[in-house]
């Protein structure tokens, strides 16, 4: 066999191997896509026909009324989600990335935390918000309140923060750390304006998937938010907050079309509230990452 | 190839100049090792170097892979300082006072003993944030302040026409020698004494590896500098001094022209000449 004809084979033999490798992920480019599209229209074409803005500015009442009470309080506990979860995610990633060392034993450190994480992201969410039930709302005699959510879904959500964190500060190049400690920059200092501005776009991504996760939860709410029809207010305990996934779920077991529509009205809100978010990340990791080494 | 430098000492200026000389009163070496051992957990990589390093001098430090010159280049400002495993013996002095003495502030040792890397490293900020990152850290200058001090440094390093008009673009649009010499502008602009470079101009090519050279050239004497290299044509053309490691010993060093046109070791001469490396 020439070298000619051996040549022509295996570019023969690639040729159809990438076809075949472009079929697989187009295949599951479309498992992904399919159902999202599938979801967003189905709601979409649900929703739009009976919409009607009075949703946005009124509270439930008997079988109609509107969700002002829910998108509020669904806003009011992703920022919360956002500062408690996020503050303590990023803190513990940097902790694990940054300063965990090989001690003088040659033991890595932060065992404990990364243990920690990892069990709490093993938790099924309706464990979580029972453990919030007994220990917060009937434990510290809080009763359905934001700061019980905010608490129990923080924990839930954390872990993929400090991963994410975590991660994305490993992939910071040696090169940046370095150049920040050769100009005398001090260590936080440093990673302040050098490493993790460099690990901005994964830190991004992990508070969206938290704040996705936050945004759509509904068990852990149940047990520790409660729900009431009020606006909500500045209190933490002693009183219950609305949330949107509450009203897709209640009102679409409900006999009355009207209830129906509003289930559909709030599964529309809290999806354009993800993309919206998608959206923001997006916007955000582009206008901060201009003068990345990626962007050329 | 160019002829080797002639060093500058201060006895050699005019005595009316060497009366303003800001230098003066301080000692003539701005660092010297004594008796230094580096080591890496029981791997010795640096024994038994005593050397002092002329103000306002170049010295180029050559030898083959593995000899421990980034390893003592890197002592210098004490950037092996974190690594678990390292470990030194004896001293290094800047301006005869221990770089390790509890006196002796890192972030200012820093300021004062700056680095510039193999591979370019700007940060992920504007051409411009680059050239003042070390400024606003150490709280140098502010505000308006600081555009001066990136036009000056810019202009310094010869990099101010080329991006006067992209200071807020991305650093990483620029050429690999470009960017290095940004980062000698970012260097220069915290106002180092000494500049420790580790092999400044092996990721570039030609061309570059020239503009860098002949910028470097012209920052004597206001600055010392410590040039790791694996090139013995450019530690030639740069250095007034040079020392030869081999094998984790500095096993000879002396004027620049000396030891390459008449070494005193056979191994310095089997080195120069091509032969072992
Ligand atoms: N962080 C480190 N940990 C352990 N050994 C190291 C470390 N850095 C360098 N060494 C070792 O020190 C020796 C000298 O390395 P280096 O100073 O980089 O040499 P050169 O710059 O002359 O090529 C090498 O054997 C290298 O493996
Ligand atoms: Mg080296």
């Amino acid at each position: 066999m020439s070298l000619v004809e051996d040549a022509a084979r295996s570019t023969a033999y690639r040729r159809v191997k990438s076809m075949f490798f472009r079929a697989l992920t187009l295949l599951a480019l479309a498992f992904v896509l399919g159902p999202a599209l599938w979801l967003l229209i189905g709601v979409a074409v649900k929703a739009v026909p009976h919409w009607s803005w009075s949703v946005l500015t009124s509270v439930p009442s008997g079988n109609g009324g509107g969700l002002e009470n829910a998108i509020l309080g669904t806003l009011v506990i992703m920022v919360g989600v956002l500062v408690l979860a996020g503050t303590l995610g990023v803190l513990a990633g940097v902790f694990l990335a940054e300063f965990v060392s090989i001690n003088a034993k040659g033991k890595e450190r932060g065992v404990v935390l990364r243990t920690a994480i990892d069990v709490l992201a093993g938790f099924p969410s309706i464990v979580l918000g029972y453990v919030g039930y007994v220990a917060l709302c009937v434990g510290l005699h809080w009763g359905f309140s934001l700061l019980a959510a905010l608490i129990i879904l923080s924990l839930m959500v954390v872990p993929y923060i400090t991963k994410a964190t975590e991660t994305a500060l490993r992939q910071v190049p040696t090169a940046y750390r370095e150049g920040a400690e050769a100009l005398g920059m001090r260590t936080g200092y440093g990673l302040r304006k050098v490493v993790l501005r460099a690990a901005l776009p994964g830190v991004v991504t992990g508070l969206l998937i938290a704040l996705s996760i936050t945004v759509g939860e509904t068990a852990p709410l149940l047990y520790t938010a409660g729900i009431t029809n009020d606006l909500p207010n500045w209190q933490l305990i002693h009183h219950p907050i609305g949330y949107l996934t509450y009203y897709v779920w209640t009102d679409w077991n409900q006999p009355m079309a009207s209830l129906h529509y509003i289930s559909y009205d709030a599964s529309l809100i809290l999806l354009v509230m993800v993309l919206s978010l998608l959206i923001v990340s997006r916007v955000i990791v582009a206008r901060t990452q201009r003068h990345s080494e990626s962007v050329r | 190839m160019d002829e080797t430098r002639s060093s500058t000492t201060p006895g050699s200026l005019d005595p009316v100049l060497a009366r303003l000389d800001p230098d003066r009163g301080r000692p003539a070496q701005v660092l010297e090792t004594v008796g230094l051992n580096l080591a890496f957990g029981s791997k010795t990589v640096i024994s038994g170097v005593n050397i002092g390093f002329q103000r306002g001098t170049i010295t180029a430090l050559i030898g083959p892979t593995g000899s421990g010159k980034s390893t003592f280049l890197r002592t210098l400002n004490r950037m092996n300082d974190k690594v678990y495993s390292f470990r030194h013996e004896g001293e290094v002095l800047l301006d005869a006072e221990s770089i390790w003495s509890p006196r002796q502030d890192l972030l200012s040792l820093r300021r004062r003993v700056g680095m510039l890397f193999q591979r370019p490293n700007p940060f992920p900020m504007s051409i411009r944030d680059n050239v003042v990152a070390g400024v606003k850290a150490h709280g140098i200058a502010r505000g308006k302040q600081l555009d001066v001090v990136a036009e000056t440094r810019l202009r310094e390093v010869g990099l101010w026409d080329a991006v006067k008009d992209r200071l807020h673009d991305s650093p990483y649009r620029l050429s690999g020698g470009q960017q290095q010499l940004l980062c000698l502008a970012r260097a220069l602009a915290v106002g180092p004494e000494v500049l420790l470079l580790d092999e400044p101009t092996s990721a570039l090519d030609p061309l570059s590896t020239e503009a860098v050279e002949a910028m470097l050239r012209q920052m004597t004497p206001a600055l010392t500098l410590i040039v790791v290299t694996h090139n013995l044509g450019q530690a030639r053309r740069l250095s007034d001094q040079t020392m030869f490691f081999y094998d984790g010993r500095l096993v000879e060093h002396g004027p620049t022209a000396q030891l390459f046109d008449a070494p005193r070791e056979a191994t310095t001469q089997r080195y120069v000449h091509g032969l072992i490396g």
